[in-house]
């Protein structure tokens, strides 16, 4: 079970010509596996997010998913602000074909958002709707998180018992934090110019990605 | 729910499609009706309240009707179709945007959006006008003649708003001027829609020229059901089958391609 992306390229479409974002990028991300993608402002971490999730198309290469990968999880992502983050969570359990109050409490028990959880979205701070998104995500139990720059990971209450949850689960991190990755993965991959390049040593990636 | 590279079968795709829309529905009911216990009340009361102050101005001798044009159902219920056709085509233009950020779910595609609210809207329609009908015989009207025609012409109604809307929420995408014109237009249509006339009544020369367009034929059928043999209908449904059929085509087409271009901040 994986997912697998061959000779991705994405391209947008600009005043003048083209802007190539992804030129070429081949990766097999395997269930269970924890991988975190480096990348510097600017070099298309989210247009990759977003291909990953399935949810852009490549301008050209493929994705075969025989896993079930997330939405990808981050601030913006995958919420209608006008309703609560019990109603969102509501919406996220049918539309995965889970059970409805069982996810709800998993959120209610894991996100930390004590009443706020019956308030809009609209009114979270950043770090609660990552946590609503990350423990939402946890409760549908997919193979693979996909997670673009979660805030509320890090060393605290909350991404301790993240990181616990995570053995369970496979995850893809896409971020431009080093910190994040060291605590989270075991495998490292840093995307740059439009290519990803893998590294089997966490160091070595992170040593990597410091020098660009 | 493993995902296969396999192309899943077509009655997994159907029963995904179902899940979605049914969540589309609750939601689209919790955004704009709040979760407070009456605030779904408001989906009937809206139409209830403009075809009921409709049927009261035109129908009780102000504006002067006779024969059917002068009962209380001739127009609350022509009201609550033409209601539900602006109002599914007005709102098209907001659907994509206000839904963005569902997107991020890969399952929720565009045309589910649309199918959501649209139900929603169909539903309303049918309990409006139950209330209407009910309230008309109340009055002193005869039974409908035909309940199974009023609620052929509001299915037709529905799915020809619909075809509509997915070509205008398909343009709209593309170029968000447009909205200003399906609003202009949606009220420029009233008067000439059906819902102030039968075609009988009309002189020759016009209706020959009111036949072409594709409400008028749904109204009718609405009035065959509502009165019989009380006036000749004109209507043909394969006509607006032909309309209901080619905007869908494109709407869906169009809203294919507006997926491919559509940001996700």
């Amino acid at each position: 079970m994986a997912l697998e992306l061959i000779d991705v390229h994405k391209s947008y479409p600009m005043n003048v010509g083209r802007k190539h974002v992804l030129r070429g990028v081949n990766a097999v991300f395997h269930k269970g596996e924890r991988v975190g993608v480096l990348g510097r402002n600017g070099t298309g971490k989210s247009t990759l997010v977003r291909i990953l999730g399935r949810i852009e198309a490549p301008t050209r290469g493929s994705i075969r998913a025989s896993m079930s990968v997330s939405w990808p999880i981050g601030m913006a992502a995958g919420f209608q602000g006008a309703l609560s983050g019990a109603d969102n969570t509501r919406f996220i359990a049918r539309i995965y074909d889970r059970p409805v109050q069982a996810t709800v409490d998993y959120v209610e028990s894991f996100a930390e958002l004590g009443e706020y959880l019956h308030m809009p979205v609209n009114t979270y701070s950043s770090g609660m709707r990552s946590r609503l998104g990350l423990a939402i995500s946890l409760a549908v139990e997919f193979d693979c998180l996909l997670v673009d720059e979660a805030l509320a990971v890090g060393d605290t209450k909350f991404g301790r018992a993240f990181a616990a949850r995570l053995r369970n689960a496979g995850l893809i991190i896409v971020t431009h934090q080093p910190s994040l990755v060291r605590q989270l993965c075991n495998r490292a991959a840093v995307l740059d110019r439009g290519t990803l390049t893998f590294y089997e040593d966490l160091d070595e990636a992170l040593a990597t990605y410091n020098s660009l | 729910m493993s995902e296969t590279s396999a192309r899943p079968l077509l009655v997994d795709c159907a029963r995904q499609q179902v899940r979605v829309i049914g969540a589309l529905i609750l939601r689209e009911l919790h955004t704009r009706f709040g979760r407070r216990r009456f605030g779904y009340l408001w989906l009937f009361f809206e139409p209830l309240l403009l075809g009921g102050m409709i049927a009261v101005i035109h129908g009780s001798g102000l504006r002067g009707g006779s024969g059917i044009r002068g009962t209380f159902e001739f127009f609350s219920i022509g009201y609550v179709l033409f209601f539900a056709f602006r109002g599914m085509i007005n709102r098209a233009s907001s659907t994509i945007s206000s839904n963005r950020g569902l997107l991020y779910h890969r399952q929720v595609t565009l045309p589910d959006l649309f199918f959501a609210r649209h139900i929603i809207e169909g539903v309303a329609c049918t309990g409006v006008m139950t209330i209407f009908t009910i309230i008309a015989v109340g009055l002193g009207s005869a039974f409908p003649d035909s309940p199974m025609k009023m609620l052929c012409a509001l299915g037709l109604m529905v799915l020809l708003a619909q075809g509509v809307a997915l070509v205008v929420g398909a343009v709209t995408s593309e170029w968000e001027v447009v909205e200003r014109f399906v609003h202009a237009m949606s009220y420029l249509m009233l008067p000439f829609s059906g819902l102030f006339f039968m075609v009988e009544w009309l002189p020759g020369w016009m209706q020959d020229i009111v036949v072409w367009i594709p409400t008028v034929h749904i109204f009718e059928l609405l009035r065959d059901g509502q009165f019989g043999d009380r006036y000749r209908a004109t209507y043909d449904l394969s006509y607006v089958a032909g309309w209901i059929l080619i905007p869908h085509l494109l709407g869906l087409t169009g809203l294919r391609l507006a997926r491919q271009r559509i940001g996700l901040e």
